[in-house]
């Protein structure tokens, strides 16, 4: 998967995509989820911890990105009571960057820090989480740019395929 | 014929490649004090190996996750960084050994003071690094070092008493004239030297480079269970001829020329021009897997784009990375620390590192959500916890005995 000329890359995250509303996500072949609680939501059901933090974020070439060092969540506040009957909060973005510090140490990270990928651009969730478009089109790759840019690629033969 | 050929160059890339400076110097040292006395631990340490790097190679090619990924996605972001911080530090240490060796290496075979070789070797890694294939950096360092093959020659033309060698190996135990806490203290350097955490940073991530699928498993398998035996009989050859001629002569080894010198004594100028290359090749190999291994282990926690098959600028933090752990370890031997010193520290602290990454390993071979059904059978979870216990009991010993030794002083 970590293959940048993957030709089939594109066949590939689509089959992954069905895959992840058909089935339970322990990835039995073809196997149907048992009958469901009426409340709970359709399709695959992720553990944000378990599936998400701390995963591997690929672009849609298959270059690593970054890992998910937090998650922005929509419609709930911090600290404040959840009204039962309140509608569900929704995932909105990965997180990365200046998060990872205020996960290994606590508190937060001003709004203005954060790095965020919108979660619509998330492709696909298995053991890593798969985006939609390419990791040079994304804020929370701009230190690899700048280190690309500034440093590596101005030593001779940085550009250029190793031999 | 050529599938032949790729077995065959991949079991001489692992026996070349199973040695390193941390085995080249433990080995003389332990063989100069004990004998073979300890030549036991060399079977438990290439035991271990082979089920480690198998078990790492097999996570690797099935999941497509490097080692270091998945310690951080198992254990969360604190403990995987306290993880990283102790696996990345003693591995900087390695690199610092190695590099060093180099250094040695070419002042054997030039006369010219290892000061000024430190710079040439740390920039002869880093253009390989920069420039070379991985296939190409690991079959050639790894056929250069099978010249180290002239330590079991050795051994035979120096005629032992090969009853006598027999012996000590097999009536393991501390001589009466060394305290026992020494001869442990060895033993788990020994273990250490033999199973390095950075051969299955390198293993794993390596398969990943080479873009290993499940059909590459069982070549995998052929090169890790007979390459890494074969590596380890080199171990004991080396530990042999210092039992031999450095255990009568009551000789220390505190250096390479020492390593050495049986070898020279059995052969002449030309085993020594062989040896000379066999550890030139050896430790330089070493060297490369080590400084990969900082790269990757930073890349994979924090999730950076990482791999000697991208270009350099699109793997740019990967490469800078690795520049800068090159720069500290020529920054800490410019301040004319012993290399051999530093040798000894890295094998001791590679035991106690060794836990933080072997326990995530065995947990991942056993899930199904990374493995599909190629998950860990009852047999290999036996022998690997079984030496999950080995390994801990060897990392919680070893500071101890560290202090109680004086460093096996």
């Amino acid at each position: 998967m970590n293959d940048e000329h993957d030709h089939d890359h594109d066949h590939d995250h689509e089959h992954e995509h069905e895959h992840d509303h058909d089935h339970d996500h322990d990835g039995g072949a073809g196997r149907r989820m048992p009958r469901r609680d009426p409340r709970a939501p359709r399709g695959r059901v992720l553990d944000a911890h378990l599936h998400l933090l701390d995963r591997q974020v690929l672009d849609r070439e298959g270059v690593p990105v970054t890992t998910v060092d937090d998650l922005e969540l929509d419609g709930i506040e911090p600290g404040a009571r959840i009204e039962p009957g309140s509608p569900p909060p929704t995932l909105t973005a990965i997180l990365t960057g200046p998060q990872l510090l205020t996960r290994l140490f606590g508190g937060h990270a001003p709004a203005a820090r954060r790095i965020a990928i919108p979660w619509k651009l998330v492709s696909a969730v298995g053991t890593t989480v798969r985006l939609g478009v390419d990791a040079d089109s994304l804020d929370a790759s701009w230190v690899e740019r700048w280190v690309s840019r500034h440093l590596i690629g101005r030593i001779p033969g940085g550009r250029h395929d190793p031999e | 014929m050529k599938n032949l050929f790729a077995v065959a160059l991949g079991v001489l890339t692992a026996i070349g490649g199973f040695v390193d400076i941390g085995d080249l110097v433990t080995n003389a040292v332990v063989g100069s004090r004990f004998g073979l006395g300890l030549a036991w631990v060399v079977l438990v340490g290439v035991v271990g190996i082979c089920i480690y790097a198998q078990m790492s190679g097999r996570v690797a090619a099935v999941s497509g996750r490097a080692t270091f990924e998945i310690i951080r996605e198992r254990l969360g972001p604190r403990a995987g960084l306290a993880n990283l911080a102790a696996s990345f530090l003693i591995n900087l240490l390695t690199v610092t050994a190695e590099v060093g060796g180099v250094a040695l290496a070419l002042q054997l075979a030039t006369s010219v003071d290892p000061g000024w070789w430190i710079p040439v070797a740390a920039f002869g890694v880093w253009i390989v690094i920069w420039r070379a294939r991985f296939e190409l950096l690991e079959n050639v360092t790894g056929l250069l070092g099978l010249t180290l093959i002239v330590f079991a020659v050795a051994l035979f033309m120096l005629s032992p008493d090969w009853g006598e060698l027999a012996g000590q190996a097999l009536q393991p135990g501390p001589p009466a004239d060394e305290p026992v806490a020494t001869y442990w203290f060895y033993a788990v350097a020994l273990f250490g030297a033999a199973m390095t955490p950075y051969e299955v940073f390198f293993f794993s991530s390596g398969a990943i480079e080479e873009k290993w699928t499940e059909k590459d498993l069982a070549k995998s398998r052929l090169n890790v269970l007979v390459g890494f035996p074969l590596g380890g009989l080199l171990s004991i050859a080396i530990a042999g001829c210092a039992a031999v001629v450095l255990l009568p002569a009551a000789i220390d080894v505190t250096s390479l020329s020492q390593v050495v010198l049986p070898v020279a004594e059995a052969g002449g100028k030309i085993a020594l021009s062989f040896v000379i290359v066999g550890i030139l090749a050896a430790t330089f190999g070493a060297a490369l897997e080590t400084t990969l291994s900082s790269g990757y282990t930073l890349a994979q926690y924090f999730g950076w784009s990482w791999g000697k098959f991208r270009k350099p600028a699109k793997a740019a933090r990967f490469h800078l990375s690795m520049i800068v752990c090159l720069l500290i370890a020529v920054a800490i031997l410019a301040t004319g620390v012993d290399p051999i010193l530093v040798t000894e520290y890295s094998v001791v602290f590679s035991a106690v590192a060794l836990p933080l990454t072997y326990l995530p390993i065995l947990i991942i071979a056993n899930d199904r959500e990374y493995m599909g059904d190629r998950v860990n059978g009852r047999g290999m979870n036996f022998v690997g916890q079984v030496y999950l216990v080995i390994i801990l009991a060897a990392a919680l010993a070893a500071i101890p005995l560290l202090i109680i030794t004086g460093a096996g002083a």
